[in-house]
């Protein structure tokens, strides 16, 4: 998948491989590059490389030190891959070879970001409600999902009729299931 | 272990094998993980422990009972050796129980279901509760027989485990355990409410494959972590009667307290029948020694439920046999007995309603396999598998139609395509 504005960005970027725009909050790919013959699974990149910048905005947040601009840069043993906020409803991911300096990685990153920029929609990002986000995080995260909301069910004792539709539990309900997909889940609480 | 071959018994006919007198079956860690969860869902962690452990307790206690006395063991010494090492036999890991008369501590490596967890889930979620259940009611039961105290009169708790990221597992023996002996199910129990053998289609080649398949898996051994590894999975002699009980109990638990999500439970224990198929059957299937005995499974429907069937026999699970088959439309599966219903007419009465969850769910996904899964291509049993077959593209209704725990003659569930 690729849209002319992400190509028009990337084109004559050196060992440039990929460029990805995720949805905030939802972490969903939005839109993406890849360099010809690729076969990596942009949704999925998307999805998780989402997840990454959330995790280190909250950390960096619960610190004191975050900052809009912040880069979140990650170095693979093949790869660097840069991530960044482009406004307040996307992130930009590039994913350069090892072959390109680290310092003109980044600089590539910022010529092309003022490009994209300029091309994303004013983007407004559908609130949904929490109830249909709790059950996506668990669809996405929770081991035997084909059985999830059967043990949410059982768990909570809503019964699966309600779960099935989640975007008309009541709040009471919302927060029995997200209290149990912590559980699930084995974390504190659940970071949607 | 030797003691351990001595024990072993069973009612050819009907397809039970037993310990001394205590049922036993093979299960893969899949399919006792997936079991303990429901348990665990049911009644959260802390009464599920409880729950699991005593009915483990109770069903280990006679097992011992008849293990200490074939060996002639007489000190405290030789008995919890004697338990200790039956355990790695069973491919439930290795126990070191350090219990005097009055309680005291164990020590567990391998253990099955820690470990198996750990393994299977341990990369996706942190587990914050002890998963070994099964062990602390042995080590309980071991230590009672093994100094001649009144059965039932410990308890054991795990405080570390594995399975939580700790580095072994640890327990502590102590009294004011509630297990209860005075009902037990046993050989006897079985064959006062089985039903003389069914002969279903194709029923020399099921005989001849169960026969081939019995003789391969009495003799596996377990290896130097005390767990029995095969056909991809981990895979136990575990003790039938711990299943039912701890299904049965929490079920009712459920029916008495939280009855608008009886179905839900009862869909959960059913779930379990189709993760065992998957895996431990699937397994089977895709084996180089299946191969050697059966040949390479084919992309025949009625083959491969003729070959489930057999398995199911040979890991001990009771009679089942096909009335009817009609590929790609439905399956009448039979079985005159299996290991759920006499623990349920001994234990609880006659039911008002059909109670084989696992049997009647197999028979669905027996289907599933013989239906959706291309043999010839050797497919990756694994749970990228799973989710496709069994998240959302179930194609089979069932109906238990007869179940011994009715009172009806046998177990017999109907599996049909789903119309569209």
């Amino acid at each position: 998948m690729s849209t002319d504005y992400l190509a028009d960005a990337a084109k004559g970027v050196p060992s440039l491989h990929a460029v990805l725009v995720t949805a905030m909050p939802d972490c969903l790919l939005f839109d993406s590059w890849l360099e010809e013959g690729s076969s990596w699974q942009a949704e999925e990149i998307a999805t998780y490389l989402g997840d990454l910048f959330r995790a280190n905005r909250e950390g960096l947040k619960a610190l004191s030190s975050w900052s809009a601009d912040m880069l979140v840069t990650i170095e693979s043993p093949e790869h660097y891959i840069l991530l960044k906020e482009v406004s307040n409803d996307f992130v930009c991911a590039c994913v350069f070879g090892r072959k390109t300096a680290l310092g003109m990685a980044r600089l590539y990153m910022q010529r092309m970001l003022e490009r994209i920029a300029e091309s994303l929609p004013v983007f407004k990002v559908e609130e949904r409600p929490r109830g249909v986000r709790v059950v996506d995080f668990l669809d996405r995260y929770a081991p035997d999902p084909h059985a999830v909301l059967l043990r949410v069910s059982l768990r909570t004792g809503v019964p699966m009729a309600a779960l099935e539709k989640p975007e008309s539990l009541s709040d009471e309900h919302v927060a029995e299931i997200e209290k149990t997909a912590a559980s699930i889940l084995g974390l504190e609480t659940l970071n949607i | 272990m030797k003691q351990m071959r001595s024990l072993l018994a069973a009612l050819p006919d009907d397809d039970l094998t037993f310990l001394g007198s205590s049922p036993y079956v093979y299960h893969c860690h899949h399919f006792n993980l997936f079991h303990d969860q429901t348990v665990d869902d049911a009644l959260g962690n802390e009464q599920a422990f409880a729950v699991k452990s005593r009915a483990a307790h109770e069903a280990s206690w006679h097992l011992l009972a008849d293990l200490v006395k074939s060996a002639d063991a007489v000190t405290p010494a030789e008995r919890l050796e004697i338990a200790a090492a039956a355990l790695p036999w069973m491919g439930h890991g290795r126990l070191a129980l350090l219990t005097e008369k009055h309680g005291g501590t164990a020590r567990g490596e391998y253990l099955h279901y820690g470990f198996s967890w750990q393994e299977k889930y341990g990369s996706r979620v942190r587990r914050r509760h002890p998963a070994d259940a099964f062990a602390a009611g042995w080590a309980a039961a071991a230590t009672e027989v093994a100094y001649d105290l009144p059965p039932g009169s410990l308890r054991c708790r795990e405080h570390a485990c594995f399975a939580c990221r700790e580095a072994a597992c640890t327990f502590e023996v102590e009294g004011g355990g509630d297990a209860n002996l005075d009902t037990y199910v046993g050989k006897e129990t079985f064959e006062r409410f089985i039903s003389p053998a069914t002969v279903g289609q194709n029923e020399d080649t099921v005989r001849k494959i169960a026969a081939g398949l019995k003789d391969f898996v009495a003799g596996i051994e377990s290896d130097e972590r005390g767990l029995v590894q095969g056909f991809g999975v981990y895979v136990t002699r575990h003790l039938a009667n711990y299943y039912d009980q701890t299904a049965y109990d929490t079920i009712h638990m459920i029916e008495r307290e939280k009855p608008r999500v009886t179905e839900v439970i009862e869909e959960l224990f059913g779930e379990s029948g189709h993760v065992c198929v998957f895996y431990t059957c699937g397994g089977i299937l895709a084996s180089p020694e299946w191969e050697a005995l059966v040949g390479p499974p084919e992309n025949d429907p009625e083959s491969i439920v003729v070959s489930c069937t057999a398995i199911a026999r040979g890991l001990g699970f009771g009679h089942w046999s096909i009335a009817e088959m009609v590929p790609g439309e439905r399956l009448v599966l039979q079985a005159s007995s299996n290991y759920e219903a006499p623990f349920y007419r001994e234990r609880y009465g006659k039911s008002e309603k059909p109670r084989c969850y696992f049997f009647a769910n197999a028979a669905r996904a027996f289907m599933q396999l013989a239906h959706k899964v291309d043999w010839q291509e050797r497919p990756q049993l694994d749970d990228a598998l799973y989710q496709s077959l069994f998240k959302s593209n179930l194609g089979w209704d069932l109906e238990m139609t007869r179940c011994q725990t009715r009172g009806d003659e046998v177990n017999e569930v109907v599996v049909t395509r789903r119309k569209a």
